[in-house]
């Protein structure tokens, strides 16, 4: 009786079950840095009593949350906080035009595309003291920031041209979703993970179509355009994993944690039938070590020290474990896992000149912890958070796929997998 | 995927057994959903405060007139006194300043201003050894305005009552001031992270020299350094009179700052920390444990050579009682506990209640029992046990404590 009173009483995001007990906002990482962001508990559940009763109580300091999600994983009593405040943003903007900067920002891919055409002029561009000067003061993005460079060749056309002919000839073969920061920004990332995959005995296939994962659109509360391309990337996903019996997988935990499980949260998308077919590709390796159907032989003479850093999507999905005990296989990497803390970034919100500021304090905790672990180098699976930890420590900073495709002994791979 | 010990749990217990496995080369993965019950934690680790409702003054001597079911019974009052050593170890590797003796208790101060028996206490708060001879004759109570999670009529009183002359002094800074534009939220840990920087603490203590009279301590509410002690010592620095903290409602800036330092120092040795994930359910093959499920990590049982529960009371979920029985959630293992539900609880907040000792039953090296019989590789540690009564006994935090390292004993120790 009292498990079916817990059942019929449940509300939209669970927000009637606040206890009021605060752990939220102690957790919150906006909070910590500004009064002007009233917590998750007031924003959330809490506000939310007050916005049901009349919309006039939308408070204009929601768009302060980062939807780091890190409020959520605290909450002792499984109130979805984040998405309520999500949920309240996307209400209130309804109607309303996103500026034309939160556009640039957030169409990712665009922006990728037209730079990548002209890479070298872009990257110069986008670098140039007079370029920033006209972005912070036009388009409000701040100066301090660089854009992250743009790459002469994407790796879509580098796959079609280097890798796909090969990639039958395997046993095993799985879909990659690149996103669009491997294909525009850093091609690299996606053929360390050809490189890996293929070493073990799979083969890796494009979707036959994939657009930009939409997180930086729902951010940025241009909800019908990301709704139209989460319909494409789920369709095309469904085609992989119905049609070829391939399961879709990402280097980009926060591509992952958007397909998976903001599509249907916050887009109303319906992907149940395909939301476990959708992985981190550090999950996949790992499981497949762990099941001993693969093998992984690293260089004897690799020697390095890092420091792993968790994504707060990663530990919103908990899946860190994965990245962190594949990276503890390789014997010469001497690996630190640091506290959870949030980077600042979340995505474009520390692009934005109103928010630079902030976005520094709230990352300032972590830049110090990183400092203190005494490393030459950081890795995590989140590309904006490379972003932000290069800009702000002068440490480079890597996806553990690279991590891995760089210490493996490629040839004692093969030849363990029985590949020639 | 396997490890050498997987703890459920990642409260004071599971973090000190953890820490103590780590330290010896063990992989250890903690899996910890949410926070735990040290956010209601003053500042203050208890032994053992009070036998037959009086206060006790030698904890250590005191363990031998325990009923046998009690925790430390189980380790034994001869290893308890090594394993408290161990302890303040523990606290001070990781960066934790604690003072007292497990021979003779001190007093803590309750944010009600009430005097009760610790083992430990952080040393930037107030503690007093003998309630005799009082650290200070005059007081300074610096009361933070538009601060409501400290009772400061009641609070004062109560040091009033123990001896001190109190002076009750209102004061803000901008910084505070600037809080109070979302009032609910206007709580230590609140306070804690915006009073962090060289200038917000040179306007608090510029305060304090101003208004704190002819006081020979200054006492304020425990609202500073979530992450080490640091912040503290900047501000007593400043401040030309000694300063103490004085525990506050939660959630508790203290107990957070200790659970940040444990799960730091626990990474540091190489051990996982699983945050926001729950275990489910377990695998048994006869009398072992082979594999716990997580809900985060469905399709990858996590495999270990020992498990160890850590789960805490009700609170915490580590225990549940429908109309019917008490059960443990997430192994199913025995419980003890009044089978007739009216013995549960008793009318009146204040009465004693016969939940509180309830818990997990476990045979004399803390393993659990399951349909009576002894699970060779799981062993259960804290809150979570029965026999014992944080509320009543103030034996909380030592219990917590005490068998988790004796746990970690039991396990490195065998075979
Ligand atoms: C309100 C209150 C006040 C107290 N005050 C004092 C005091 O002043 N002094 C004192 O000495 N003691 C006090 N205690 C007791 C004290 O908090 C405990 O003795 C001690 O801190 C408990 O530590 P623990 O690790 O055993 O359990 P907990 O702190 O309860 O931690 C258990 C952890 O396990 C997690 N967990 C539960 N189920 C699962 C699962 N299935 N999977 C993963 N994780 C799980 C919980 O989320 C929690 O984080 C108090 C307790 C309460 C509730
Ligand atoms: S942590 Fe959860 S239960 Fe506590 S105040 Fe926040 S939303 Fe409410
Ligand atoms: S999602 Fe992050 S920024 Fe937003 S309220 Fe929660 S913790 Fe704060």
């Amino acid at each position: 009786m009292a498990e079916r009173m817990q059942t019929c009483n449940l509300s939209e995001h669970n927000f009637e079950q606040c206890t009021k007990c605060s752990i939220c906002t102690t957790v919150c990482p906006v909070a910590a840095v500004t009064t002007d962001y009233p917590g998750p508990k007031q924003a959330g559940p809490d506000g939310e009593r007050y916005r049901l009763k009349d919309p006039a109580y939308f408070d204009k300091a929601l768009k302060l949350c980062l939807n780091c999600k890190r409020c959520e994983v605290a909450c002792p009593s499984g109130v979805h906080i984040a998405d309520i405040i999500q949920h309240a943003r996307m209400r209130a903007a309804e109607g309303q035009r996103a500026t034309l900067r939160d556009t640039m920002l957030a169409n990712t891919d665009l922006l990728g595309k037209m730079a990548n055409l002209v890479a070298p002029v872009a990257n110069a561009t986008l670098g140039l003291s007079p370029t920033k000067l006209v972005m912070d003061s036009v388009m409000a993005i701040d100066k301090h920031r660089t854009f992250p460079a743009y790459s002469r060749q994407k790796f879509t056309t580098w796959f079609k041209r280097h890798a796909a002919k090969e990639q039958d000839a395997y046993a095993h073969h799985v879909s990659y979703f690149h996103g669009c920061y491997v294909n525009y920004n850093f091609p690299k990332l996606g053929q360390d993970l050809v490189k890996l995959l293929n070493a073990v005995g799979y083969g890796v296939h494009l979707l036959d179509k994939e657009q930009c994962c939409g997180v930086a659109l729902i951010a940025n509360g241009l909800y019908k355009q990301a709704r139209r391309q989460a319909r494409v990337n789920i369709d095309n996903i469904r085609k992989s994993v119905t049609r070829d019996k391939r399961v879709v997988l990402t280097t980009s935990s926060s591509c992952t944690f958007n397909m998976r499980d903001e599509y249907p949260s916050m887009l109303d998308i319906d992907n149940a039938d395909v939301h476990d077919s959708i992985s981190l590709a550090t999950r996949f390796i790992y499981r497949l070590v762990d099941e001993e159907k693969i093998k992984l032989v690293f260089k004897q003479d690799y020697k390095r020290r890092m420091a792993y850093h968790t994504a707060c999507h990663m530990q919103r999905m908990g899946w860190q474990l994965y990245s962190i005990m594949l990276l503890r296989m390789i014997p010469g990497l001497d690996l630190v896992e640091l506290e959870q803390e949030c980077c600042g970034i979340s995505g474009t919100y520390g692009f934005k000149k109103e928010n630079y500021e902030r976005s520094q304090a709230i990352g300032s905790v972590l830049f110090k912890l990183i400092e203190d672990a005494k490393v030459e180098a950081v890795t995590t699976d989140c590309e904006t958070c490379k972003w932000q930890i290069e800009m702000s420590t002068g440490l480079p900073v890597e996806n553990p796929i690279s991590v891995l495709a760089d210490a493996l002994d490629v040839e004692a791979t093969r030849r363990a997998n029985g590949i020639n | 995927m396997k490890m050498d010990t997987v703890i459920i749990g990642g409260g004071l217990s599971g973090l000190a057994c953890g820490i103590s496995l780590a330290k010896r080369g063990k992989r250890v993965t903690i899996v910890a959903s949410g926070q735990s019950t040290m956010l209601f934690n003053g500042g203050s680790m208890e032994m053992l405060g009070y036998v037959d409702g009086k206060a006790v003054e030698n904890p250590l001597g005191a363990i031998a007139s325990l009923p046998e079911s009690h925790p430390y019974r189980k380790i034994g009052a001869d290893r308890i006194a090594s394993i408290a050593e161990r302890v303040k170890l523990l606290f001070s590797d990781s960066g934790i300043e604690m003072t007292g003796s497990a021979n003779a208790n001190h007093w803590r101060i309750t944010p009600m201003g009430v005097a009760k028996p610790a083992w430990l206490t952080l040393s930037d708060h107030l503690r007093i050894d003998n309630l005799n001879q009082l650290p200070a004759k005059r007081l300074a109570l610096m009361c933070i305005r538009g601060y409501f999670d400290q009772p400061n009529a009641m609070l004062a009183k109560g040091l009033r009552d123990l001896g001190f002359e109190v002076d009750m002094i209102e004061f803000t800074t901008d910084d505070i001031t600037a809080l109070r534009r979302s009032p609910s939220e206007m709580r230590a840990t609140s306070l804690a992270k915006h009073l962090v920087s060289n200038n917000a603490l040179q306007r608090v203590a510029d305060q304090f020299n101003n208004l704190a009279g002819d006081a020979d301590m200054v006492l304020m509410p425990s609202v500073f350094g979530q992450s080490d002690s640091s912040d503290f010592q900047l501000l007593q620095s400043k401040v030309n009179k000694p300063l103490r903290l004085v525990a506050t409602l939660p959630p508790s800036v203290a107990g957070m700052r200790m659970m940040t330092q444990l799960r730091h120092y626990f990474k540091m040795l190489g051990g996982t920390y699983l945050t926001g994930d729950t275990a489910v359910s377990g695998t048994f093959d006869g009398d072992r444990l082979t594999s716990v499920t997580t809900a985060k990590l469905a399709d990858m049982p996590l495999k270990a050579d020992d498990f160890v529960l850590a789960t805490g009371s009700f609170v915490s979920r580590g225990l549940k009682a429908d109309f019917e029985r008490v059960y443990e959630p997430v192994l199913g293992v025995d419980v003890d506990a009044d089978a007739d539900p009216e013995k549960w609880t008793r009318f009146g907040v204040l009465e004693p209640q016969a939940y509180f000792g309830y818990g997990v039953a476990t045979d004399s090296q803390l393993r659990c029992l399951k349909q009576g019989k002894p699970i060779q590789n799981l062993r259960a540690i804290g809150s979570v046990l029965s026999g014992h009564d944080a509320v009543k006994m103030g034996d909380g935090t030592g219990v917590s404590l005490l068998t988790a390292i004796a746990a970690a004993d039991h396990i490195r120790e065998k075979k």
